[in-house]
């Protein structure tokens, strides 16, 4: 399956899109999604400061809610990944 | 109405103190309290030149009203409150965020604005990064909207 993953703010080192195109295991859930990146990251991105970002990222649904590493991912959902925030 | 909450595309637009100033005023306001955030020149040693701020715009303006309608609940349910954050590139000197609150007194006027100040910090999803005199740029930590005990 594959999911689309919309980037925000460090994230935005993963890919010069927008969007970033991953494919994951069939009824796979947040957490898998959090290992796949954490593959990416070591294999791709290794330079960056990004080392930590699979596990502190929160991640949104097409709704803007918060879902939890349980949630069953949809194919060619579409997902936000909210690494750690700071405005102001 | 007596909130306003908006992300502002620098690009296109500035954030205006005087547009604040006009939206709070009342003659049942014995107190106004105005926050202007700023770029600075200097992070952790480093000559900054401006800072980029990122958002997920829907999220935040349902953060920004959420947590201003709490501010009104907790501390003057007639406050007039204004809350404006950049998004885009800033350049050291110019406005990042704006809060201004019309309340009664002053005690709640500096409590709102105060609370709303940090809630943004932690409750908001906006990013910054920072571009320095070098050419380098840097995005910079935050603060994890995934719950503690789920991060190992």
């Amino acid at each position: 399956m594959e999911i689309q993953l919309k980037l925000y703010g460090s994230s935005k080192l993963l890919s010069e899109n927008e969007l970033l195109k991953l494919e994951l295991p069939e009824n796979s859930n947040v957490e898998q999604l959090r290992n796949s990146l954490k593959k990416l990251i070591s294999e791709k991105h290794s330079q960056s400061n990004l080392g930590e970002l699979s596990k502190t990222a929160a991640f949104f649904s097409e709704n803007d809610e918060v879902i939890d590493d349980n949630y069953r991912l949809k194919n060619k959902e579409l997902v936000s990944i909210i690494p750690p925030i700071g405005g102001g | 109405m007596s909130l306003h909450a908006a992300l502002v595309k620098v690009e296109d637009e500035k954030i205006s103190s005087e547009k604040a100033k006009n939206f709070i005023s009342s003659e049942e306001n014995g107190a106004e309290s105005i926050f202007t955030g700023k770029v600075r020149n200097e992070n952790s040693g480093k000559k900054v030149t401006a800072v980029t701020y990122d958002a997920h715009d829907q999220a935040v303006i349902k953060s920004f009203k959420s947590i201003c309608n709490s501010a009104k609940n907790k501390f003057d349910k007639n406050a007039k409150i204004f809350l404006e954050h950049a998004k885009g590139y800033v350049p050291v000197g110019e406005i990042s965020i704006l809060i201004a609150v019309g309340s009664g007194h002053r005690d709640e006027a500096f409590k709102i604005c105060r609370y709303i100040l940090e809630e943004v910090k932690h409750q908001s999803p906006i990013w910054k990064k920072e571009h320095y005199v070098d050419g380098k740029e840097e995005w910079l930590p935050g603060h994890s909207l995934r719950p503690k005990k789920n991060i190992k």
